[in-house]
């Protein structure tokens, strides 16, 4: 599982899986790299994408990496994330606009399942509401601007004062900020006092780069 | 191939205006005007022809064996007049078959299948054959199958059945309607509480593609005042109480009154999600529901899915 005091930096996929392949061939053999089948390629590919992902990543590093699914679940949050863990996954994610219901019902199913539980805030506006009404909290809150967002609406911000915030209140929860996609965001994100940066458009619009992005954006986790 | 019959047409058509200028010069500027206004239509039909085209080869790893031996089985059918071109030919009429689109005032039974390809292919195969059947590869097949979820389902229904991806869209919402539209689904959903960037962008891209949008309001306490900030009108809202709400909080009810608001002001189609028993399912139809969404966990306790298929098709025809 995660260290607490450790960084990371989480990289999405979303292309095609002989793609992702390549690219995963392509990364530095880090401790510090989480794969993350998006949820494109989940729902492209379903168990069988991130079983991939999973034997991709753990033949590289030469031991059992980190993968998350980024499952984005709405409903039925025991049924989806059983399937996931059965495919490997290491961690899954759970809308926070869920009914509050699935959100408990999910958190209870990846403590059973044994992976860890990530809340995606994407849309939002007070991560706060939705944490207090938990009976249990989760591994990671994700902060996030979704990227469709980003693209036709530049104004909106990523909530960086929220990071502090939660870690004075809920103390050992980690925080994962999803949608800053250049470096000077995940400097940012990582000065903020977030545990993990999440990227993916720039290994999206240039695969072959993939080397050379990881190496550098690496620099930047501590 | 295309420029020699368009120039071939252009010469008929200029000898019947000729003819007709000779019968009466008003004849002939008619038929003029007429033949330009039908031939910018006939150009549009051709290029929609070439882009579907396009789609279709980009894609062709997509289409499973069965579509292919289904592609067989209608070129074996049809007699051909020249051969060479049959396949694109069929392949935009498959195409265009599969762009069957839902039709207001009409209502549906939407059955939502869940739990595993091999059940799905059992409860297809108990349903009567009617076009007022939607059949769902929800979103746990989905993400469990991935996009051959929905072409195996399409498969495994009679030709010609409606079917709905309930990829439940969150985010990059072009990316997965393409997706869903290539594996044949004639509907995709997108989350009613994502951000509203991605709700528009998802309209767009099913405009684009030729399939229903249903925007999915679970979790949404005012689906008037999403529909409000929208660009442009889904094709269908659905009113939605999730399973786990439904198990762990029972009080929650399905807002039937909210049917009527969105109906009143909006003219859209509404689809109802989360009823227990036959009893709700007449509830929603009798609060103008034009869609009422049905999965296992409701049929079983009613028994039988054919009965109640049957039961249903009774009461709205």
């Amino acid at each position: 599982m995660l260290d607490n005091r450790s960084k990371y930096l989480q990289i999405a996929f979303n292309r095609s899986l002989d793609e992702v392949r390549d690219m995963i061939a392509m990364l530095p053999a880090s401790e510090k790299i989480i794969i993350e089948a998006g949820t494109p390629l989940i729902k492209n590919y379903g168990q069988k994408g991130i079983a991939a992902l999973r034997g991709w990543w753990d033949e590289k590093i030469q031991k059992s990496g980190y993968i998350v699914a980024d499952l984005k679940c709405m409903d039925r949050g025991s049924r989806e994330v059983e399937a996931v863990a059965e495919a490997g996954a290491s961690a899954a994610t759970c809308l926070g606009l869920a009914p509050t219901e699935t959100i408990s019902e999910f958190i209870n199913e990846c403590e059973k399942s044994n992976i860890d539980s990530m809340v995606d805030m994407m849309n939002v506006e007070f991560p706060f509401e939705i944490l207090q009404k938990l009976k249990k909290l989760p591994t990671i809150v994700v902060l996030h601007r979704g990227a469709d967002e980003n693209e036709r609406n530049k104004e909106k911000q990523l909530p960086h004062d929220q990071i502090h915030r939660i870690k004075g209140t809920y103390g050992n929860i980690l925080i994962s900020v999803a949608g800053g996609e250049k470096s000077r965001d995940v400097v940012r994100t990582f000065f903020n006092d977030s545990d993990i940066a999440v990227i993916w458009r720039s290994f999206y619009e240039a695969p072959e780069n993939t080397a050379n992005l990881a190496r550098d954006f690496l620099k930047l986790v501590k | 191939m295309e420029n020699k019959e368009k120039s071939n047409s252009w010469g008929l058509i200029a000898f019947i205006a000729f003819i007709l200028f000779l019968v009466n010069p008003i004849f002939s500027l008619f038929f003029i005007i007429v033949t330009i206004l039908n031939s910018k239509k006939i150009f549009k039909n051709l290029n929609l022809q070439n882009y579907q085209q396009n789609l279709s080869n980009n894609h062709k790893d997509n289409f499973n064996g069965i579509e292919q031996s289904e592609l067989a089985l209608e070129e074996g059918g049809i007699e051909s007049g020249s051969e060479t071109e049959m396949p694109l030919q069929l392949k935009s009429l498959l195409l265009e078959s599969s762009k069957k689109r839902l039709e207001k005032r009409k209502k549906y039974l939407h059955i939502a299948l869940n739990s595993t390809l091999e059940e799905a292919k059992e409860i297809i195969s108990q349903l009567p054959i009617s076009d007022r059947i939607l059949i769902e590869a929800g979103t746990p097949l989905i993400k469990i199958y991935g996009t051959e979820a929905i072409s195996q389902i399409k498969a495994m229904a009679p030709a010609g059945t409606y079917i709905v991806a309930d990829n439940k869209c969150a985010d990059l919402a072009s990316r997965e309607v393409e997706m869903m539209v290539n594996a044949g689904a004639n509907a995709s959903t997108c989350l009613g509480v994502a951000p509203i960037e991605t709700i528009d962008s998802f309209i767009e891209e099913c405009e684009k593609f030729n399939i229903d949008s249903i925007i999915d309001m679970m979790n949404v306490e005012s689906s008037l005042a999403i529909l409000k900030k929208l660009k442009k009108l889904p094709n269908v809202v659905m009113l939605h109480r999730g399973v786990d709400e439904s198990e762990f909080s029972k009080e929650k009810q399905i807002p039937y009154y909210q049917i009527k608001q969105i109906k009143g002001n909006y003219d859209i189609l509404v689809a109802v999600a989360g009823g227990d028993d036959i009893r709700e399912v007449q509830r929603a139809i009798f609060n103008d529901a034009d869609i009422v969404v049905v999965w296992k966990s409701f049929y079983h306790s009613t028994k039988n899915i054919s009965n109640l298929a049957n039961e249903f098709l009774r009461e709205i025809v």
